[in-house]
This record gives C-alpha cells, sequence and structure tokens, in this order.
C-alpha cells in the first residue's frame, strides 16, 4: 500500500469498517510511514471537531411561522378544490395564541438575551471574514416591542419558484427585525 | 415495519392534521441545522426548511409509507431548493459586482470584525482565551466547510453533521455507494488540510 492508497482508506479506519486484508496493509504502511501517521492523526482530529459543531436551535417562530404559510397555500388551494381548512385552521390559533400574547415580553427578552448570545457567538458563529460585497441597507431598528417590516432588501423577493406566498405580516419577521437587531454591523449574508 | 415517520405520514394521510406538526417538530432542528451548515447561511435557513416541509406538505398524498424514507425525502427536498438558493445568490453576487464595477464605487462592504470579547459578562471562570480560541476553531471550520465543492460539501455535512448513514445519503444525493463513501473521505482529507493551522 502506497500513501495515496492508505489515505483512501482513512475514513473506513476511523469508522472501523475495513475489512481485514486492507486494514492489515493500512496498518503496516502507517507503522513504516510517518507522514501518513502524521496525515491520519490529524484526519481523526479535524473529524471530531466538525462532528462537535454545535447545534443550532429553531427559533420560536418557526412553527407558527410555518402553519399560517401552510394555511395560506391551502387557503389558495380551497379556492379551487372547495375543501376545508379548519383543522389547519385550528392548530395555527393553537400557536398564534400564546405567540401574539407574549410576544411582546418575547421580544424584549430575545432582544437582550439574543444580544449576548449572539455577540458571544453562543448560539451560531458569525463569519467576520466574510468578503461579500453588498449594497444592501441594513435597516436597524429597536425592537421594544413586535415591529412588523418588510425583510431589508431585496430578500422577500427572491424567493423560490413555487413559494409566492404573501409574507406581509408574519411573525417571522418580528424574528428577523430581533436579528438584525443583535447584528447591527453584520452583513445579511452572515456566517455560523 | 413502518418506523415513526411513515406511521405519521399514515395517520396524516387519513387526515390527521396533527401528525404533520409532529414529523415537523422531529425534523425541524435537524433540517435547519443541515441548510444553514450547506448554504452557509443561518439567516435564510428557517425560510428554505419552511418551504421544505411545505412542499412535503403538498406532495404527502403521493408518499408512500414503507416504500420512500421521510428522513431522505426531507433533505433530498432541502438540497435542491439549497442548490436554487446558491444559484439565485451567485446571479445576485455577479449583478451586484458588476453594479459596483460600473459604477466606479470601492465596493466597501459592512463586514466589521465584531468584539466577541467586550460584551461578554464578567462572570467567574469565564475564559476570554479560550472562548475566543473556541470561536476562531468554530468558525475556521465554518469556513473549511462553505469553500468546499458543492459535490463534496453535501456529503460530508449530511454524515459528520447530521449523521445520516452512507445508504441515506447515497439515496438523498442519488450516488452509488462507492461514490458516496470516496466523496466523503475526500471532503474529509480537504478538511483536514484546511484546518491545519488550528489541529
Ligand atoms: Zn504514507
Amino acid at each position: 500500500m502506497n500513501c495515496l492508497q492508505a489515505e483512501e482508506q482513512f475514513s473506513a479506519h476511523f469508522e472501523d469498517t475495513l475489512d481485514y486484508e486492507t486494514l492489515q496493509g493500512l496498518e503496516e504502511h502507517l507503522a513504516a510511514c510517518e507522514t501518513c501517521q502524521q496525515e491520519y492523526a490529524r484526519f481523526q482530529e479535524s473529524v471530531k471537531v466538525v462532528q462537535q459543531l454545535p447545534q443550532i436551535e429553531p427559533s420560536p417562530y418557526f412553527m407558527p411561522t410555518l402553519l399560517q404559510r401552510i394555511a395560506e397555500e391551502q387557503g389558495g388551494i380551497d379556492g379551487v378544490k372547495g375543501s376545508t381548512t379548519t383543522g389547519w385552521k385550528q392548530l395555527l390559533n393553537l400557536f398564534r395564541r400564546p405567540v401574539w400574547a407574549f410576544s411582546g415580553i418575547l421580544a424584549l427578552i430575545l432582544a437582550v438575551t439574543g444580544t449576548y448570545l449572539y455577540q458571544d457567538g453562543f448560539l451560531f458563529d458569525r463569519d467576520t471574514d466574510s468578503t461579500v460585497v453588498t449594497s444592501e441597507s441594513q435597516k436597524v431598528q429597536v425592537a421594544t416591542s413586535p415591529v412588523v417590516t418588510q425583510r431589508a432588501g431585496g430578500n422577500g423577493s427572491q424567493r423560490l419558484p413555487g413559494g409566492v406566498i404573501p409574507r406581509s405580516v408574519r411573525p417571522m419577521q418580528q424574528h428577523y427585525v430581533l436579528k438584525q437587531v443583535s447584528y447591527t454591523n453584520a452583513s445579511t449574508r452572515g456566517g455560523l | 415495519m413502518l418506523d415513526l415517520d411513515d406511521e405519521l405520514m399514515e395517520r396524516y394521510q387519513k387526515g390527521d392534521e396533527s401528525a404533520f406538526t409532529l414529523l415537523v417538530r422531529r425534523h425541524q432542528q435537524p433540517l435547519i441545522n443541515f441548510i444553514a451548515r450547506f448554504i452557509n447561511d443561518r439567516d435564510n435557513a428557517e425560510d428554505l426548511a419552511q418551504e421544505t416541509f411545505i412542499r412535503m406538505f403538498k406532495a404527502a398524498h403521493r408518499y408512500e409509507p414503507g416504500r420512500a424514507h421521510f428522513k431522505t425525502w426531507m433533505y433530498h427536498i432541502a438540497k435542491n431548493l439549497c442548490k436554487n438558493e446558491i444559484r439565485n445568490r451567485e446571479r445576485r453576487d455577479k449583478y451586484r459586482v458588476d453594479n459596483v464595477v460600473n459604477s466606479g464605487s470601492d465596493g466597501n462592504n459592512q463586514t466589521e470584525e465584531i468584539d466577541l470579547i467586550a460584551n461578554t459578562p464578567a462572570n467567574s471562570g469565564f475564559q476570554p482565551e479560550v472562548e475566543l480560541e473556541r470561536k476562531e476553531l468554530r468558525n475556521a471550520i465554518q469556513k473549511a466547510i462553505a469553500e468546499l465543492p458543492e459535490q463534496y460539501r453535501l456529503p460530508l455535512v449530511l454524515r459528520d453533521l447530521q449523521g445520516l448513514s452512507y445508504d441515506e445519503i447515497s439515496e438523498v444525493l442519488e450516488l452509488r455507494s462507492g461514490t458516496t463513501k470516496s466523496r466523503i473521505n475526500r471532503a474529509r482529507l480537504m478538511l483536514k488540510d484546511k484546518l491545519k493551522p488550528f489541529i
């Protein structure tokens, strides 16, 4: 086994899926080749750190916004088919009530903790090396209460084909504004 | 035997709409993570995740429990949406750069180094150097992943961040299993080299 062939087996060795013969060949090569030994050690280390990247938490607006979008979609379908949407509407109302009732408080809490957490990089690291050239103006708003606004720039209109959904009044946009408050200097395409 | 996802889909097909919200709850976090890591953009990840679920919801009547897998179906749709998003973004960026060049602007962007230390609380046990190192490493990892060519980035994210099996990844990406394995190994080798200064 040469160095290139050895390298090809790194993942299988790391995941312990090699057959006996290949394993023998790789072990022999690693024992004899210091470069591959070091490279394999760094390979293992690198896979481990990647696998340990923190998970992102969905925002509290994810589900209510989704249900609202589905209800809107179904409203469109109903116009044609004439079926009922009561089930989705009931579900949506279930989510909507507590959300709207506490949205003011939530907005405040999120604004305060969000600023801390994001700047701390706890939830998601910003890519400070970003070289994105953006001419979009960043609206910075103070979110002391839920603010309903269009997304900054043209993001709202850059939706995918088939997803043409009116997006005027959605909880998600409150969330977006809160995030803008947190990243006053960040570009719209911040990293993770 | 049907797994829980299939059972929920069957329930949904029979008219139990709460089954779909259960499915969303089960998969929302991995889906958002997948999208955010793949397109390197947290802000748009939830939007695309919602779009994915909406497409699944619309096509739910065609789903055959036991034949397809909910999870691989979900990632397959999300992957296509992400690819569209990346294409659109590339077009937008090109348009933007052209405009900047034509207007003679210097194209200064607003990306500014965010001071991570200044805003951290003065709690005991907090070690700014350690935290900064960790954060630098996380940023470097994300940047390295984002720089991988798409054909390597996709299987790597599905494997090392989403924990899918090789078979599931082959299903999502419609690849032969040998190709999936070699691409993941290649992607990991590339990452190892990109992360050399940190490891
Ligand atoms: Zn060697």
